[in-house]
């Protein structure tokens, strides 16, 4: 029987335990697309990760919401062995990316405060 | 022949690196000479070694003529002056953290780095779990932004404890873009410097296509509660934050590059964990 429910185990995806680079992030974020594409669920498990960085977590999980719906998202991952110091950067990560996402005008909002700089 | 004395990190300090780069900039297949006294903070190896390489990319000698010999032990315990001919010695005191020239493609390296530099080092100052975690963390923040953000060749750390002040210096220096190109090249505007910086350390403030603009914020908050500081030095712009507050200055001409220099106090006793913990099922 297939497995409807995918395990990624962080380690060996980016082999080490220092979950940083943002390239790593990458190959994360690919494996969480196959799955979720299949219409699956995953289950990411940080055994054994010891440190964790905004970028890492911003191209591995907050890159989904631009593909994929919140609701999607919580109904099809989840998270597992996650240190409590990783976890508070994942929320600010995961709040970052939805609103990024859910704006269209991004581009336009980060100008803006640009232009409120130089006026200041 | 260019003479350093008393290189902390001071504002006046960068801009003597600064003067010495513009001084020598346009030479090739020159000698270039340098005499170090007095002091010369060792983290500042990393912003010297940045600039000595854009010089020895233009196949410039550079040779240490007079060094202060208090100097010249520590620069030749942490590598720094191994690069330029000089011995290499051994740290019988351990509050070396070593001068190191990587590409931005060579975050492995950069990884046994910090585990043999900082992580597995017993002699460290005692600091918690927590503590170290969260200097680490910032480290590394600061490194994958140059990794992703300044178009660099060769991205060049260094550190310092000072077990009687309970801190650690760290420092990491590109010879890329810096700040203020990024995102006037971005946005199409015309940041100065200092204010490019203002800019990128608020939080959700990104240049990338992917949500992010998250580690300057996070890396800003951590050094409010370590009582630590940080310092930002990209092309004219100096910008420094600390839990006293900020100050932002311009230098009289552009560092060619970006040097973020970092504070940490390591007898911090916060667990830095939030007051309720987050649960699993409330991240997405």
């Amino acid at each position: 029987m297939e497995n409807t429910e995918i395990n990624i185990n962080i380690v060996n995806t980016i082999g080490d335990v220092y979950a940083v680079e943002a390239e790593d992030g990458q190959k994360v974020f690919d494996l969480i697309k196959k799955v979720f594409d299949e219409k699956r669920n995953v289950v990411l498990n940080f055994i054994n990760v010891e440190i964790m960085t905004s970028a890492f977590l911003n191209t591995a999980i907050g890159q989904l919401y631009k593909d994929f719906s919140e609701d999607f998202i919580r109904d099809n991952l989840k998270v597992e062995n996650i240190s409590n110091s990783g976890k508070i950067i994942l929320k600010r990560v995961v709040d970052t990316a939805k609103m990024f996402y859910n704006d269209p005008n991004t581009f336009e909002r980060l100008q803006k405060s640009i232009d409120d700089i130089l006026n200041e | 022949m260019t003479n350093f004395t008393d290189i902390n990190n001071t504002f006046e300090s960068y801009q003597k690196i600064i003067n010495f780069y513009h001084e020598h900039k346009d030479k090739n297949f020159d000698n270039i000479s340098i005499e170090l006294q007095n002091w010369f903070a060792a983290n500042m190896c990393a912003a010297l070694g940045a600039i000595l390489d854009l010089f020895t990319e233009q196949l410039n000698f550079i040779s240490f003529n007079k060094i202060a010999k208090t100097i010249e032990q520590v620069l030749q315990k942490n590598d720094f002056l191994t690069y330029y001919g000089k011995k290499k010695e051994i740290d019988s005191n351990n509050t070396t953290i070593k001068f190191q020239k990587l590409t931005p493609e060579d975050g492995k390296y950069f990884n046994s780095y910090v585990i043999n530099e900082l992580i597995n080092r017993s002699e460290l100052p005692k600091m918690s779990i927590a503590v170290k975690e969260k200097i680490v963390e910032a480290i590394y923040e600061i490194f994958v932004n140059a990794q992703i953000h300044s178009e660099t060749k060769n991205i060049y750390t260094c550190g310092q404890f000072f077990p009687k002040k309970n801190k650690i210096e760290f420092t990491i220096a590109d010879t890329g873009i810096g700040f203020k190109n990024k995102i006037n090249k971005k946005f199409n505007r015309s940041l100065n410097a200092t204010d490019a910086i203002k800019w990128a350390v608020e939080d959700k403030h990104t240049t990338k296509d992917v949500s992010g603009g998250i580690g300057l914020a996070l890396l800003k908050e951590f050094i409010i509660l370590n009582k630590g500081k940080i310092q930002i030095i990209s092309n004219d712009g100096f910008y420094e934050f600390g839990h006293e507050g900020e100050s932002i200055k311009l230098f009289s001409a552009e560092f060619p590059g970006t040097i973020v220099n970092l504070e940490f106090c390591t007898n911090d006793n916060d667990s830095y964990l939030l007051k309720s913990e987050i649960d699993n099922n409330d991240i997405f």
